[in-house]
């Protein structure tokens, strides 16, 4: 189980009044093992600066993170790998020299050339040529996510974590994607994170969570939250721009 | 005939547990130690005695040479210019490198001059490897020179690698690209401590449809420094690509400094260059899948320098 408790990431932000915004502001939340949730809400709510937090990529400015009743807020990005935490970025880096299958070794420790097309198999990449392409600015966008898909599963987590997967992939591909994070969580019971704003994903979840202003705002089925996912598409910015008169914006 | 040293040297440079098969010809401190020839590749001793001739018959199939050089004698600067020239239509690889072993505190060098005449349509593989090491404090010195001439259909695939110990290196590169020709460079070098390098690249796209691509990665750690020059001069119809990447680690510095100069309108000329610290996206997403910083710094640099 993974436990949030009284989570704050704070920045710098000499705009406002005490110098210091609150990206996170005081989360309290458990996660169940085994459990699919997708984690939505507007650009700049803050569902990134969380799903960081979790993995240690962005600090904890105060409160704790509890992973399988360990407080794992201090521990390094490596440790919380090893620990059964895997993330799947939504821009992943691009390397020179290193290939996909240097990537699925080191997520696995496996060189094993039938063990590492099993895994190809498992996370549904094809061709199999595609293996030794280099992870590299050549690929496309749709490519480069498959590929960061395909090394975050293969670490076979206990808990994966996944910003904006959908990012760069066709529409034809989101469903198989789905249906594969749905599959790796039946099969060995991955708790499944998800960030994204794809009605496909919160559709799949069984809980749907709503992050506005650096706190869950709403948990629960994906019926409960359409009213407040509506209320929310509603533009933001109105009463810093031209108030209710039509400024010709499509946001 | 080969004693501990010179064989851990001839593994790091030639990838060589013992003598090679087929054509080689190994170089030991100045003098010849042992050379072998086949039927279609003949090495001889030039004229003035400074080098070999390694000379490919037209048609040559898959077919390799292997000219090492191995100095572990104090004080010696060893020079030699060796010419290749290789037949029309032939196929073949060639590794040469350099390894020096310095046990005391006087330098130790070597300048390799080497010369390609690659005849028409033939496929030449280049693969130079430099290493030096020893507990001795002498300076090691090494300064290769080649010089390619691709002639009409030709293929030239070069890979140049200074992996480490070296502390003073010179290295130059010039190519005169015939009709249609291509030439690959492939240049690695790794330097540490107070070690320079400085890379002089002329590469002249000489006959219509010729392609280069140059291709330089650099990596300086310690307090080291490297200088990249390379200049692509288009005289015809062609295409010529450079891309220079370089990663400072502690205190290295490095200038890299990519020229193109079209005199040709038809002529395509491009480039790319970096110079930076490793990327953090790159660490953080090796961390994330369970290396730690040490083993993700080691793992990008390894690939980089691949």
């Amino acid at each position: 189980m993974l436990e949030l408790k009284n989570l704050y990431f704070t920045i710098a932000d000499h705009e406002k009044s005490g110098g210091i915004r609150n990206i996170i502001d005081g989360i309290n939340y458990a996660f169940d093992d085994g459990k699919f949730y997708a984690i939505t809400g507007p650009n700049g709510s803050g569902k990134t600066s969380l799903a960081k937090l979790i993995m240690g990529i962005n600090p904890v400015t105060k409160g704790s993170i509890v992973y399988d009743g360990t407080e794992i807020s201090a521990l390094t990005i490596t440790e919380r790998a090893r620990a059964g935490i895997a993330y799947s970025f939504q821009q992943p880096a691009r390397f020179k020299g290193i290939t996909f299958r240097d990537l699925l070794t080191i997520a696995t420790g496996i060189e094993d050339e039938k063990k590492l097309l099993a895994i190809l198999r498992r996370v549904g990449i094809c061709p199999l040529s595609f293996m030794d392409k280099e992870v590299d600015a050549k690929l496309s966008g749709g490519e480069i996510k498959k590929i960061e898909l395909a090394t975050t599963i293969a670490a076979n987590p206990k808990l994966a974590i996944y910003d904006e997967p959908d990012t760069g992939i066709d529409l034809w591909t989101i469903g198989p994607m789905v249906n594969l994070l749905k599959k790796e969580l039946a099969e060995n019971k991955t708790t499944t994170i998800v960030v994204s704003h794809n009605r496909s994903f919160l559709e799949a979840a069984d809980v749907v969570m709503i992050i506005n202003s650096g706190r869950i705002v709403y948990d629960g089925n994906l019926e409960g939250a359409m009213p407040l996912l509506e209320d929310l598409s509603v533009c933001t910015y109105r009463n810093t721009c031209e108030g209710e008169q039509d400024a010709g914006c499509y946001r | 005939m080969l004693d501990a040293i010179d064989k851990t040297l001839l593994k790091t440079v030639a990838d060589l547990e013992s003598l090679p098969k087929g054509a080689y010809n190994i170089r030991k401190n100045g003098k010849l130690l042992s050379r072998h020839v086949s039927a279609n590749i003949n090495i001889e001793t030039n004229a003035d005695e400074t080098g070999i001739i390694v000379k490919i018959k037209p048609g040559t199939k898959n077919e390799s040479v292997h000219i090492p050089v191995i100095l572990s004698q104090a004080g010696l600067y060893d020079v030699v210019y060796n010419t290749f020239i290789i037949g029309d239509d032939a196929e073949v690889t060639i590794v040469a490198g350099c390894g020096i072993y310095c046990g005391t505190s006087d330098p130790e060098g070597h300048a390799g001059i080497h010369e390609f005449k690659v005849g028409k349509n033939a496929r030449v593989t280049y693969v130079e490897k430099h290493y030096a090491s020893g507990e001795g404090k002498g300076r090691r010195t090494l300064n290769p020179t080649t010089k390619v001439f691709l002639a009409e259909g030709a293929h030239a695939e070069m890979e140049l690698t200074q992996i480490a110990g070296v502390d003073e290196a010179n290295r130059v590169n010039e190519a005169l690209l015939g009709p249609d020709s291509l030439l690959l460079i492939t240049e690695r070098v790794l330097t540490d401590g107070d070690q320079t390098a400085v890379s002089t690249n002329n590469i002249v796209l000489n006959g219509a449809g010729s392609r280069a691509n140059m291709i330089s990665r650099s990596v300086m750690k310690g307090n080291s420094r490297q200088t990249f020059y390379a200049t692509m001069d288009a005289r015809n119809k062609c295409y010529g690509h450079i891309e220079c990447d370089a990663i400072i680690m502690d205190n290295g510095t490095n200038e890299t400094m990519p020229s193109l100069k079209a005199e040709h309108p038809d002529a395509e000329l491009t480039h790319e260059a970096s110079i930076g610290k490793i990327a953090s996206d790159q660490l953080t997403k090796l961390m994330s899948l369970g290396l730690t910083y040490d083993q993700a710094v080691n793992r990008i640099i390894q690939g980089f320098l691949k």
